[in-house]
């Protein structure tokens, strides 16, 4: 079966493995048949907003991921939009020029607010993916800052040519798959949380197999583990085989 | 490899499209995904106003299922618990009990917590502890239910330093680092991950502290297979990780 991965942290801080940590998540990876991975940044290194020099440093390290694995990792340029137009623009021609195909954006604001214009008309413009964080805000109470289903369907109502990745099916639940149902340029990631039964079918009811993708969200989750999301689920075979490479694929234009 | 599964249900879970076994179809559910045995719970004594029922049924429809151990749920905040740990108790298959103190509304710095730890002591029964059952970001949203506090479990551990329990349901860091500070502490794998599960746990756990469990139906069943069948540790650790640990802990 072949397979992309289109959530991973190879980088991350809080586990303290620098830039080895990397290259073990990458063999670890390979081992269970993964054959290419978006690579997101360290995308709450330092806090959840960081200084324009901060995203730098994130896309930098996102790059030296890429460039030594240059046919296996496509790196998507993490973006603070609370910076203002000029970083982002900055920002995005900065890793556009070095090979990045996606955008991605965490919790420094949420997908509802102005700031997001730039971003997505620079998404727009570049022909780039838009990766948003999101979670079931029901029992999390930090919706100013962090992303609701219901704010990317506002975000993707607002853009409707940019295609955006709605991260973390487990946490954005069936509430959150209902809310993006009718928004036809937004696809969902499985990564996220504990391997929950019932909703890869339930996301694939709702929005088609062709919206929804394989993620994993590594190193915070097993790649194992997040496999079997769809492996272990009822899908058929056809299915699965969207869901674990075939979407991806067409949606990051690769080879 | 031989599975025991330290962590199953039987009964509906009515905020998610999972799946609602009856005993028999969890066993042939849990045969299918090539796991030989299994302790196993009733959902129904998680929200009902009293476990009885829920446990009666689950002695009754496990009988004669090879492979099915029936735990039942105990809640010692209910002034019959003691004859509910009897009726339980008087079935020989009954080999431990379950306990939710965040589903039944106490702590386990509640004295009737240490009560029922000499009950279970002088009965030869053991204990286990649920400490989530769902990840509470996710619960029904008019559920406020958190985790038991992993503080409140080692205090009970403090208490009671030769009790054998069984912890279910601790995350990664959690695992990381209140398993090394008890070892008599067994735990369950069922909200434990990270990219490389099993040697990201190693770095700081002993594999014997560790138990394979699935919490079918509520998680994907062959998820949990999938910490540990792909795992670079040695077969021998793996096989006391999947059924040779929670074997030794069972009276």
């Amino acid at each position: 079966m072949r397979i992309i991965d289109v959530h991973t942290h190879p980088i991350l801080r809080e586990d303290q493995r620098g830039p080895a940590g990397a290259a073990q998540l990458i063999r670890r990876a390979r081992a269970h048949g993964i054959e290419h991975l978006v690579a997101l940044g360290d995308v709450l290194a330092f806090s959840r907003m960081q200084t324009a020099e901060q995203v730098q440093l994130i896309n930098d390290e996102t790059a030296a991921v890429m460039r030594a694995h240059p046919h296996f990792v496509t790196g998507f340029c993490y973006l603070n939009p609370l910076l203002g137009p000029s970083a982002v623009e900055a920002e995005v021609a900065r890793c556009v020029a070095r090979g990045f195909r996606g955008l991605k954006l965490e919790i420094a604001n949420n997908a509802r607010d102005a700031c997001m214009a730039p971003v997505m008309r620079a998404a727009e413009q570049h022909g780039l993916v838009v990766l948003q964080h999101a979670w079931s805000m029901t029992n999390i109470h930090q919706r100013r800052f962090h992303t609701d289903p219901e704010d990317v369907a506002t975000l993707a109502q607002r853009f409707p040519r940019v295609p955006i990745i709605m991260a973390h099916l487990t946490g954005c639940g069936v509430r959150g798959i209902l809310a993006v149902k009718n928004c036809l340029n937004v696809v969902v990631d499985t990564s996220g949380a504990a391997p929950e039964a019932g909703l890869a079918e339930f996301a694939v009811e709702q929005l088609g197999a062709r919206r929804v993708l394989y993620g994993s969200d590594a190193p915070v989750r097993d790649f194992g583990v997040a496999l079997a999301r769809i492996t272990g689920s009822r899908l058929d075979a056809r299915t699965q085989r969207m869901l674990l490479h075939d979407n991806a694929s067409a949606l990051l234009r690769l080879p | 490899m031989n599975y025991l599964d330290a962590n199953t249900w039987i009964g509906a879970w009515p905020f998610t499209f999972c799946d609602s076994h009856t005993a028999r179809s969890l066993q042939a559910h849990l045969k299918r995904q090539g796991i030989q045995r299994a302790l196993v719970s009733p959902l129904g004594a998680v929200l009902a106003p009293a476990p009885g029922p829920a446990n009666r049924e689950l002695l009754r429809t496990t009988r004669g299922l090879v492979g099915l151990m029936p735990v039942p749920v105990i809640n010692p905040a209910l002034a019959n618990w003691r004859e509910e740990l009897a009726l339980v108790a008087a079935d020989a298959r009954v080999r431990a009990v379950r306990i939710l103190p965040n589903y039944h509304g106490y702590r386990l710095r509640a004295p009737a917590v240490n009560e029922l730890v000499a009950a279970l002591t002088a009965r030869g029964l053991r204990l286990i502890v649920q400490m989530r059952l769902i990840d509470h970001r996710h619960e029904y949203h008019a559920m406020k239910i958190k985790p038991v506090p992993a503080a409140d479990l080692a205090a009970l551990l403090d208490r009671h330093p030769r009790l054998a329990v069984l912890a279910s349901g601790l995350l990664q860091p959690e695992l990381r680092k209140w398993l090394p500070l008890y070892p008599q502490l067994l735990a369950d794998l069922t909200f434990a991950e990270w990219y490389d599960t099993l040697n990201h746990l190693r770095e700081k756990v002993a594999a014997r502290q560790l138990a394979f469990a699935s919490h079918t139906p509520l998680l994907i069943t062959a998820a949990a297979r999938a910490k540990l069948d792909p795992s670079t540790r040695s077969k021998t650790e793996r096989v006391a990780i999947a059924s040779g640990n929670l074997d030794r802990w069972l009276p």
